[in-house]
């Protein structure tokens, strides 16, 4: 069973996918981060998704702005068109800023929580795992839980089918499977409550 | 992808804690979230927003928002507006899709692919604008000011236009408001009265309205429209010419199905009856026209039965028309059109309904052409420096003006030559704001071959339209719903009411999102990078703004007290100016090369086997700017070509058949339409909505929507007085399943 520890552990995996869908800078996107993935993918049993990346990056004379390139032309501006919008309003109202991004603020609100001033969009996919990261080191597993199945669910298994298919570099397609991997069995099973 | 255990296994493994900590060193402090105390759960409540005037089309209507925290929620007319009133149009509605369209510019982008095959990269405001500023000041060192070209188009283009024509010094400004537009019509006026006609003419209280080619309905301005509507609600006679039975015509008592491109020969037939037979307002021209006698021997030819034979209308009609707008008169509005750049003989048309506005004593009379007294405001801007005449690619070797009668700027065909020749000079930089040069200019391809051969290419639009494809950093502007800029003036829409003005500034009704900045910023910070800081006129848009207001004796905050909307008495609309006058024949046009009264110059005829190209507007877009909406698209989601429904019988198709063109150059359009067939349009010409078929797949819901009727201007016709653009002088063939439907014979 986790511990109080273990959701210390769990705020952590959340903001580090948080972390790894902001815009790529050199900022970030160090070694170290690289070798923190790896050995995420590794405890996972993603030794392949490790060798493609490395391969992908090895080939590259630019990794960085290939995937700078990858990021706009999927998240933020792209030829055919944008592909995958990380916006919840955009797959459940076919808007940004659509009544649900309304709905996800007040949730926010309710739990403690509001957006700071530079934030992007309440619904983004960034401040939804942001959040998710907040109420799991609060332990506020009713929160997590009822976060992911109103707000989470719903909308991120047609973001996720999209940049699987549209994505033309492996980075995100394994980012997109690692957060599906930390929220979709909660669908199933449910958060695991603390029972020690 | 799948990972070979389930979360529960990870969480439960000892090996959380190994991987958990050197993730936790690689996670940035800062976040979109923070802490705050505690909301009750419930919901926001909705506040209303005063100050907005709409730019889906450039009638801007005044309105307020709806908003609830953060988020518009609904577009409405100002209930204080005397103007639009309540009233706001499809368009006006659908702003909001603008707003949050998931395909909007959101951050500067670098191209680091190639010029219309685009690869897009964020990068940051500092290193974008770097970027504009260093590549401009390379291209105006190595050419010259005149180095540069600009394609401005909308309010917010205006103060970047100023800062490139009066600070760093270059002519090559083509605004396609003018040159595509309705730069003939505002300077055949002026050489005509001295005053740019706009479009007002006093319908409510008119006892006939003349439209030549406007298809007011499908053309909606709301107070427009409203000035429209009233008259035929008052009993106004509608004359509509138009080779269409378009929404006006529908409404009309007469319609003259006229052949296209020989308006001017009707309306030279129509004053020369008046002035023979004289039914003109004999007083009015006494004391204000100047020139009739030439204009009177001038147009003797023109008889009914003469322009009949040319327009392809009945010879009676044509005098139906001028025995009722001589028995209306003076009480006439003699409608001057908009968009007006049609067949390259579009000055002298201009001129003709100028001229029969006089002679019809129309001007300053109720239910004529009056322009209202509107109160004044400021136009701060970028101040006019002195710059060498030498490189204005409108005067030639011996100081004499090419086209003499242009409007503001370089004509756009002018640029484009230079462009291309390297002659007079190069022209390797290039500035598009607001406007998309490839689809609102004929020539394609040309346009292309332009932007190809530049140093440098940036854009600033809302949209990713088609233009944008061509930058190498293109930047994102805040919409007309999120930002400061213009300032609408103007009086009640009927003067038969008590005469009041109104003074509304454009103020933000929501925050912008993402990283989107206004025009003010962005040029200046160009302008600081070119070294022209010390010439900056405003810091902010707001501060432009105050400034402007400040000459009406306001500021923002008291705008803001007044709901959004100034309203001060007015003065009498049809008072005369004391030196107005109507030169129906004016020498300097003679002395230029022109005929110095309206003449009739005949346009070529579609060869055999082909249709005119006839474009138009509906009420649901405007033009490309509003392709990619989705309220609107659903409304209209392509444009079907309107075929004449006996020609259409002939040639074996029906309604709703997947058709294409192909136009006299052998282009071939890329994308197809549907077919609707109509007895209301002649059978030498196709008719198709403006404005679709964007090629730019980052328009999402426009792109391949429809036929872009620019595509198949290959053929570019220049009208030589003002040197704007004629559109309508392109021919097609109908293209089903890949293969021409031939025109039979007999048809």
């Amino acid at each position: 069973m986790p511990s109080s520890l273990s959701t210390d552990h769990v705020s952590t995996l959340y903001r580090f996918c948080a972390q790894s869908m902001q815009y790529p800078e050199p900022n970030w996107f160090t070694a170290q981060y690289l070798t923190s993935l790896s050995t995420l993918l590794e405890t996972l049993g993603g030794k392949n998704e490790v060798r493609l990346l490395q391969k992908t990056f090895d080939a590259s004379l630019d990794p960085i702005e290939d995937l700078q390139v990858e990021h706009t032309r999927l998240f933020i501006n792209g030829v055919p068109h944008v592909a995958a919008p990380p916006y919840a309003s955009v797959y459940l109202e076919k808007t940004l800023k659509g009544k649900y991004s309304e709905e996800v603020l007040l949730f926010y609100q309710s739990h403690g929580y509001t957006m700071t001033e530079n934030a992007d969009l309440p619904d983004s996919l960034i401040h939804q795992l942001e959040f998710l990261s907040f109420v799991a080191e609060d332990q506020n597993r009713s929160a997590e839980e009822e976060f992911l199945k109103r707000f989470f669910l719903p909308w991120f298994s047609t973001f996720s089918a999209r940049v699987t298919k549209e994505a033309q570099h492996p980075f995100y397609q394994i980012i997109i499977s690692i957060i599906e991997f930390f929220t979709k069995e909660e669908e199933e099973y449910g958060v695991q409550l603390n029972e020690a | 992808m799948a990972f070979n255990l389930t979360r529960r296994k990870f969480l439960q493994s000892a090996s959380l804690a190994a991987v958990a900590l050197p993730l936790s060193e690689v996670i940035a402090s800062e976040s979109g979230i923070q802490r705050s105390p505690l909301e009750t759960p419930g919901s926001f409540q909705d506040k209303t927003v005063v100050g907005g005037i709409c730019e889906m089309c450039f009638w801007r209507c005044q309105l307020t928002g709806k908003t609830r925290n953060d988020r518009l929620v609904k577009i409405e007319g100002n209930p204080k507006s005397i103007d639009n009133g309540t009233a706001i149009c499809a368009r006006g509605n659908a702003g909001i899709q603008l707003l949050y369209d998931p395909d909007r510019l959101k951050y500067p982008l670098k191209n680091v692919g190639e010029r219309g095959n685009p690869k897009w990269k964020r990068i940051s405001w500092d290193e974008a604008l770097k970027e504009c500023g260093t590549k401009l000041k390379e291209v105006e060192e190595k050419y010259g000011p005149q180095g540069i070209s600009v394609f401005p188009h909308g309010s917010t283009a205006k103060y970047p236009m100023h800062f490139f024509e009066r600070a760093v010094g270059t002519h090559n400004v083509s605004e396609a408001s003018f040159f595509q537009c309705r730069g003939i019509r505002d300077t055949a006026y002026v050489a005509t009265t001295g005053m740019p006609p706009g479009e007002f003419v006093d319908m409510p209280n008119s006892k006939a309205i003349l439209l030549i080619g406007s298809h007011l309905g499908e053309n909606v301005h709301v107070s427009h429209i409203k000035r429209y509507i009233k008259g035929l609600q008052n009993g106004a006679k509608l004359i509509v010419v138009d080779p269409r039975y378009s929404a006006s015509a529908a409404k009309s008592d007469i319609w003259v199905k006229i052949k296209p491109g020989t308006d001017t020969a009707f309306l030279l037939a129509i004053m020369n009856y008046l002035i023979t037979e004289k039914k003109y307002d004999q007083d009015f021209v006494e004391e204000y026209g100047y020139g009739f006698d030439e204009l009177a021997a001038g147009i003797k030819e023109w008889s009914f039965e003469k322009a009949a034979k040319e327009c392809d209308v009945p010879a009676a009609q044509i005098k139906e028309v001028a025995d009722l707008l001589a028995e209306s008169a003076p009480g006439v509005s003699i409608h001057p059109g908009r968009h007006v750049s049609w067949y390259g003989n579009d000055f002298q048309r201009q001129r003709s309904l100028a001229c029969l506005t006089g002679l019809l004593g129309a001007y300053f009379v109720k239910g004529g052409w009056v322009p209202g007294k509107n109160p004044k405001v400021g136009g701060v801007s970028w101040a006019k420096k002195e710059h060498e005449g030498e490189h204005n690619l409108n005067v030639d070797e011996d100081d004499e003006y090419l086209h003499p009668f242009s409007p503001p700027g370089t004509p756009t065909e002018l640029i484009r030559d230079a462009a291309l020749t390297g002659k007079p000079y190069p022209i390797k930089g290039c500035v598009i704001w607001g406007q998309n040069p490839i689809q609102t200019i004929p020539g394609q391809e040309k346009m292309k071959d332009v932007l190809r051969q530049m140093d440098f290419v940036m854009c600033v639009d809302v949209m990713p339209t088609d233009a944008t494809m061509w930058a190498d950093i293109l930047l994102p502007e805040v919409s007309y719903l999120e930002r400061y800029d213009y300032i609408k003036t103007g009086t009640q829409w009927n003067f038969a009411d008590k005469q009041q003005q109104y003074i509304s500034a454009r103020m933000p009704l929501v925050k912008p999102m993402f990283e989107r900045k206004d025009q003010v910023y962005i040029t200046n910070e160009i302008a600081r990078l070119m070294g022209y800081e010390k010439d900056i006129p405003v810091q902010t848009v707001e501060e432009m703004v105050e400034k402007n207001l400040e000459v009406a004796g306001l500021t923002l905050e008291q705008l803001r007290k007044e709901d959004g909307i100034h309203i001060r008495e007015g003065k009498n609309p049809y008072q005369m100016p004391e030196d107005f006058e109507v030169m129906f024949y004016n020498e300097d046009i003679e002395d230029a090369g022109f005929p110095g009264i309206p003449t009739y110059v005949t346009v070529e005829q579609p060869p055999k086997g082909f249709l005119r190209l006839l474009y138009g507007r509906v009420p649901v877009h405007t033009f490309n700017r509003s392709q990619n909406n989705i309220w609107l698209n659903k409304a209209m989601p392509d444009n079907p070509v309107w075929l004449n429904d006996a020609l259409a019988a002939k040639m074996g198709l029906k309604d709703g058949d997947v058709v294409g063109f192909v136009n006299q150059d052998g282009f071939k359009s890329r994308t197809t339409t549907t077919v609707k067939t109509t007895p209301g349009i002649r059978t030498d010409g196709v008719y198709m909505a403006h404005g679709y078929g964007s090629s730019n797949p980052l328009m999402s819901v426009g792109v391949d929507a429809g036929v872009d009727d620019t595509s198949l201007m290959t053929k570019i016709t220049v009208d030589p007085e003002t040197g704007a653009h004629g559109m309508r002088n392109n021919f097609v063939k109908i293209t089903k399943d890949g293969k021409v439907i031939e025109i039979p014979a007999s048809a």
